[in-house]
């Protein structure tokens, strides 16, 4: 189900958390809202689910204008920060909650659950409680608690960040394999680039509660539209008055160059290597280079060297 | 370990001076003339009446203000409006003034001719010196108990199991009685153990309001001080007083209990 939001704007006190935001989130796509703390890309989110009311605007699921609808009548599956689990209750329990709520047969709640439970892959936990999951768990009972009513939109906020580096990293994959099979459109808030980037299909990148740009993630890391999303999207550095990715310089002879240097340091990290160079025009750039790059031409602290953008890049 | 054991010492003699010898003193009193005297004391009909008028008003007073108190609570936790710290902080002023304070504002309001007392009086509805009055006394001393218990778990908790039920689909009744509730029942009964006792054991204030008039209005307590300073009747006193003592350490160790598995709940999830 497709999401449109026009115009949104939410005050608090004096401070805009969302100003004036429009966007379009198309049906069984997988859109990451991205943007550094305090940008109001959760706020947005809690718009979308009805938790707070817009001041202007409208959103619209479906086509179904549901600025002035209850969070509880939007169908909607809100995955909080920290799961919200019902901490009285069991993992199947909370599973059932919202199918409780709809007065759904008790037969047809048991093997919807059981459904849930296998899909999330928590067969086992039916009946533990809460306190007695991992953060992994929890996330996962969050989601079929979620899944369960069968929601129009499924909206994460900062799904994975909470927990370990190794469990994102599995949960994350596992998320994107999880949109495959289900198809339901899908809005998740997060801090993180690469999270963002790996996972979703759309990205709307946020900052000062406005939207800075959105498209697919390729897209917006190929051409970004202003320096902030360069800057957000990717590892960047200066050169020649402009943010550039640092993979899209090179390094030559000191006449080959557009401009000469001096390396101050390289800094190897495995495969890949950053080298610093002291620019002729006074500033510092950084280049992005393979070790055999580096080994190849003998590079070394100290050496004058000639900085270009590469060929395919001009 | 010296430091430790002389530290224990002086905290248990102290226990001791303020609390254990008095109550050693009136267990050995209340039982000196033997069990048989006790027992007369304990039901002739004056102790007896004064037993069953402080239960009743406990009967009254815990479920109006365990009531008022979550509804409060709630109000305060979960709600912004004009005038919250001062709503908030009303609630405190039964425990932080003297209840002989409380009592005598309540005789200026309620007497036939104060603010409530002379309309009420009119409709034939007397405050002062009947059980009614005897009641708001003790509901307004025992008012804030509920309310102070539930008010930080509920700030603990936060809002993100409700407002996850509220996106499941569920109505306020239900994210109450399914969600908020169950996640401070412990906290509730901690409150209510605490206003029970309180309700139970206030004197001054039920003092001022309640005439003291014997089989009518007067409590446990009273009839506890009524024995000892008016009758000279000081083995009614003592039996009187080792069976409100009793009640007390009967709710104090559900109290305990409840303290404990409240604990457990919140470790278990840290």
């Amino acid at each position: 189900m497709s999401i449109s939001l026009s115009h949104l704007t939410k005050h608090y006190g004096k401070t805009n958390a969302v100003n004036d935001v429009s966007a379009e989130i198309g049906h069984g796509s997988l859109t990451a809202i991205l943007g550094p703390s305090g940008s109001g890309k959760s706020t947005l989110l809690k718009l979308i689910s009805g938790l707070e009311r817009p001041d202007e605007g409208t959103v619209v699921i479906d086509g179904d204008d549901v600025t002035k609808v209850d969070p509880r009548h939007r169908d909607i599956g809100f995955c909080f920060q920290h799961y919200a689990p019902f901490r009285h209750m069991n993992v199947a329990k909370n599973v059932a909650f919202g199918l409780k709520v709809r007065r759904r047969p008790a037969k047809e709640i048991d093997a919807r659950v059981d459904e849930l439970l296998a899909l999330v892959k928590l067969e086992g936990k039916a009946k533990s409680y809460p306190s007695q999951l991992s953060g992994g768990e929890r996330q996962r009972m969050a989601l079929a608690r979620a899944l369960a009513i069968e929601p129009r939109v499924l909206l994460l906020d900062e799904p994975f960040g909470a927990l370990d580096a190794v469990v994102r990293a599995e949960l994350r994959h596992w998320l994107k394999e999880l949109h495959g099979q289900i198809h339901v459109t899908t809005v998740l808030v997060t801090h993180d680039q690469q999270e963002a980037m790996e996972v979703a299909d759309q990205l709307i990148v946020m900052r000062s509660g406005r939207v800075v740009q959105s498209g697919n993630p390729l897209s917006l890391y190929e051409s970004p539209a202003t320096d902030f999303v360069h800057e957000f999207l990717g590892p960047s550095t200066m050169f020649q008055g402009q943010v550039t990715r640092p993979h899209d310089l090179e390094l030559v002879s000191v006449y080959q160059g557009t401009v000469k240097g001096r390396i101050t340091s390289i800094v190897s990290l495995g495969f890949e290597a950053q080298v610093t160079v002291e620019l002729s025009d006074g500033t510092t750039t950084w280049v992005q280079l393979s070790r055999n790059e580096i080994s190849t031409m003998g590079l070394r602290v100290a050496l004058l060297v000639g900085v270009r953008r590469r060929e395919d890049d001009v | 370990m010296r430091a430790r054991w002389t530290l224990r010492t002086v905290v248990l003699a102290y226990l001791g001076i303020l609390i254990g010898l008095p109550v050693v003193f009136l267990v050995l009193k209340a039982f000196g003339h033997g069990f048989g005297a006790f027992w007369g004391e304990v039901t002739q009909t004056d102790a007896l009446s004064a037993l069953k008028l402080s239960l009743i008003i406990a009967a009254v007073a815990v479920p109006i203000n365990t009531v008022v108190g979550v509804g409060a609570a709630l109000l305060i936790a979960r709600h912004d409006f004009i005038g919250k710290r001062i709503f908030d902080t009303i609630f405190d002023v039964p425990v932080a003034i003297s209840p002989i304070i409380i009592g005598v504002s309540l005789v200026l309001a309620y007497s036939r001719i104060g603010w409530f007392g002379a309309p009420l009086a009119r409709w034939g509805l007397n405050v002062l010196f009947t059980p009614l009055g005897v009641a708001l006394a003790t509901m307004s001393v025992s008012l804030p108990y509920v309310l102070r218990s539930i008010v930080p778990v509920l700030t603990e908790i936060g809002q993100d199991q409700e407002h996850a039920a509220r996106t499941l689909g569920a109505g306020r009744l239900r994210i109450f009685w399914n969600v908020t509730l169950p996640s401070i029942r412990w906290a509730v009964l901690y409150g209510v153990t605490l206003t029970i006792a309180r309700t139970l054991g206030e004197f001054g204030a039920v003092l001022v309001v309640s005439g003291n008039i014997t089989g009518v209005t007067q409590t446990l307590p009273i009839y506890i001080y009524d024995s000892w300073d008016q009758r000279f009747d000081v083995l009614g006193s003592y039996s009187g007083a080792l069976v409100l003592a009793l009640i007390s350490v009967a709710v104090l160790s559900i109290l305990a209990v409840l303290r404990r598995r409240e604990r457990k709940l919140l470790v278990d999830f840290a």
